[in-house]
């Protein structure tokens, strides 16, 4: 079952939901704002195991539906929500190839997903490079032990908190405008999962009028292994597994309709993890950008 | 209008959360074993043998079984299995068993003599991983109290990054849903020496020790009793 390294995989729901031209080094300036209608969603019947192979699995699914907002409080701090008020996680029916009977029903569940709600701070602003801060807090809303085998997940059960610094700059060549961001934040982690260090470098341009953003995201997540092993604990599954690693590509492409309205859409890739689904994630979304 | 293509578009991905089938290969050919042996049965007495078939999926079915020795003068079996040792020798004991059109057999050889020796109580076997995590080791079983006991020796080691790896006794090592696997409890000890008393079952009930991620529905790795 061993297959090829660059493997496909979900990744966690807020940085592939964040939209297109938000986020980053840059608050919001005051009475902005930028919001997001999304669907994200993954399903895999495979997953990369504690040493980064690729073993099979019961087909699952997770589907958000969710609200990603950003606005500017003042010129240099600004809320962010990401609120995923829609979650379902399924797992597929197991049936006997020789007799055809159901083996193991499937499953489902709906909820609310867990919420990610915090304050970005701009340490420079109108400066060629911005520099902010953001504090995270992840609020636990969703399941964290549904179904039969206490296997499917909306949430991971633990209030976590992240504080990450990004620095972007951006500049025009001829008629397309580029950015370029990084960030690493340190996730505080409760209820015995693991700390995480998290980092990521993406880039975009902007061009055909303004109408197109196409963005090239590089993110990752270093666990610090400081809690539960796995096995220790029934609610580590999915995309909500304690120790989770992975480096990611997810490609993202905006269409701006208008100078406020656009829609977005990405996928995300993995090409090395640990303990998380093999399988690629997408995300649709339309966005709405408030200014003045 | 574009509110009613993205209405669409959303409704279509809800439609693709629903629940899907797996299909699981989890034919095993269908057997008869004979059960409850003695290499030796006392010139003179009487033993009851007992035989289990077994289905394409591994799960146990009541059929009719057919007996017969190969020297009816010297071990002598009724419809029932019930064996009579009548003179010193050494025969072949068969069971047969029709399904589904075929005719399944299973032997056993049997000596008669001063006294009844049972089969050895003791099987034995290697754990080995059928996936890419962590578990090795070797096991033993013997019958004690109402049932088995299996010593699971020093050399053992299973991955800790599973959330709930269990283990089972079973027929079919493709599957542990609705053929009679037995599940024995979720695993607790990952290296070192340790066992488990399972009452209720014999000790030629089950082909497999079979180590399964539950929650996920995996086989994690496999030992054939042997």
């Amino acid at each position: 079952m061993k297959k090829a390294k660059w493997a496909l995989a979900a990744m966690p729901f807020l940085f592939v939901c964040n939209a297109a031209q938000a986020g980053g080094g840059w608050p919001q300036p005051k009475g902005w704002g930028f919001f997001k209608l999304s669907e994200w969603w993954v399903v895999s019947d495979q997953h990369f195991t504690d040493n980064g192979e690729i073993d099979p699995n019961t087909t699952m699914g997770i589907f958000n539906t969710s609200f990603y907002a950003e606005y500017g409080f003042t010129k240099r701090l600004t809320g962010v929500l990401y609120f995923p008020f829609f979650s379902r996680a399924y797992m597929n029916n197991t049936i006997s190839g020789t007799t055809g009977e159901t083996l193991i029903p499937g499953e489902a569940i709906n909820s609310i997903g867990d919420t990610d709600l915090g304050i970005k701070y701009g340490l420079t602003v109108n400066k060629p490079v911005a520099v902010a801060a953001t504090l995270t807090f992840g609020l636990p809303f969703g399941i964290d032990n549904g179904g039969m085998a206490g296997s499917l997940q909306t949430g991971d059960g633990e209030f976590n908190q992240m504080l990450q610094i990004d620095a972007g700059t951006g500049f025009r060549l001829g008629k397309v405008d580029f950015y370029s961001n990084l960030y690493a934040g340190v996730n505080n982690r409760t209820n015995g999962f693991s700390d995480e260090l998290r980092f990521g470098f993406e880039a975009g341009a902007t061009f055909w009028k303004k109408r197109i953003t196409a963005i090239a995201r590089f993110q990752g997540i270093q666990s610090f292994k400081n809690g539960d092993l796995p096995a220790e604990r029934s609610n580590s599954t999915s995309i909500f597994a304690n120790n989770t690693e992975y480096l990611s590509f997810a490609p993202e492409i905006a269409y701006n309709i208008n100078e406020k309205w656009g829609v977005s859409a990405s996928i995300g890739t993995v090409f090395y993890g640990r303990i998380i689904f093999a399988s690629p994630s997408y995300s649709v979304g339309v966005f709405y950008k408030l200014t003045k | 209008m574009r509110i009613r293509i993205w209405s669409w578009l959303f409704a279509a991905i809800f439609l693709g959360g629903c629940i899907g089938d797996d299909i699981v290969d989890d034919f095993v050919p269908p057997a008869v074993k004979i059960m409850n042996t003695v290499d030796t049965l006392a010139l003179g007495s009487t033993w009851q043998f007992d035989a289990k078939y077994t289905n394409n999926i591994g799960k146990e079915e009541t059929l009719p079984v057919q007996w017969a020795s190969s020297n009816e003068d010297v071990l002598a079996i009724d419809g029932s299995g019930l064996a009579t040792g009548l003179a010193k020798g050494s025969v072949t004991l068969t069971t047969k068993v029709e399904a589904g059109g075929e005719m399944l057999s299973d032997q056993w050889p049997v000596v008669v003599g001063d006294e009844t020796v049972v089969s050895s109580g003791t099987q034995s076997g290697k754990i080995v991983s059928t996936s890419s995590y962590l578990l090795e080791g070797n096991f033993e079983i013997s019958e004690e109290g109402n049932g088995i006991k299996i010593f699971i020796s020093d050399g053992y080691r299973a991955s800790t990054a599973l959330p709930g790896l269990y283990i089972y006794l079973g027929n079919n090592k493709s599957s542990i849903s609705g053929n009679g696997t037995k599940e024995i409890q979720m695993v607790q000890v990952y290296s070192g020496a340790h066992s488990y008393q399972v009452d209720g079952v014999g000790l030629n009930d089950f082909k497999y020790i079979l180590y399964w991620c539950k929650p996920f529905n995996v086989k994690v790795g496999e030992g054939v009793v042997e």
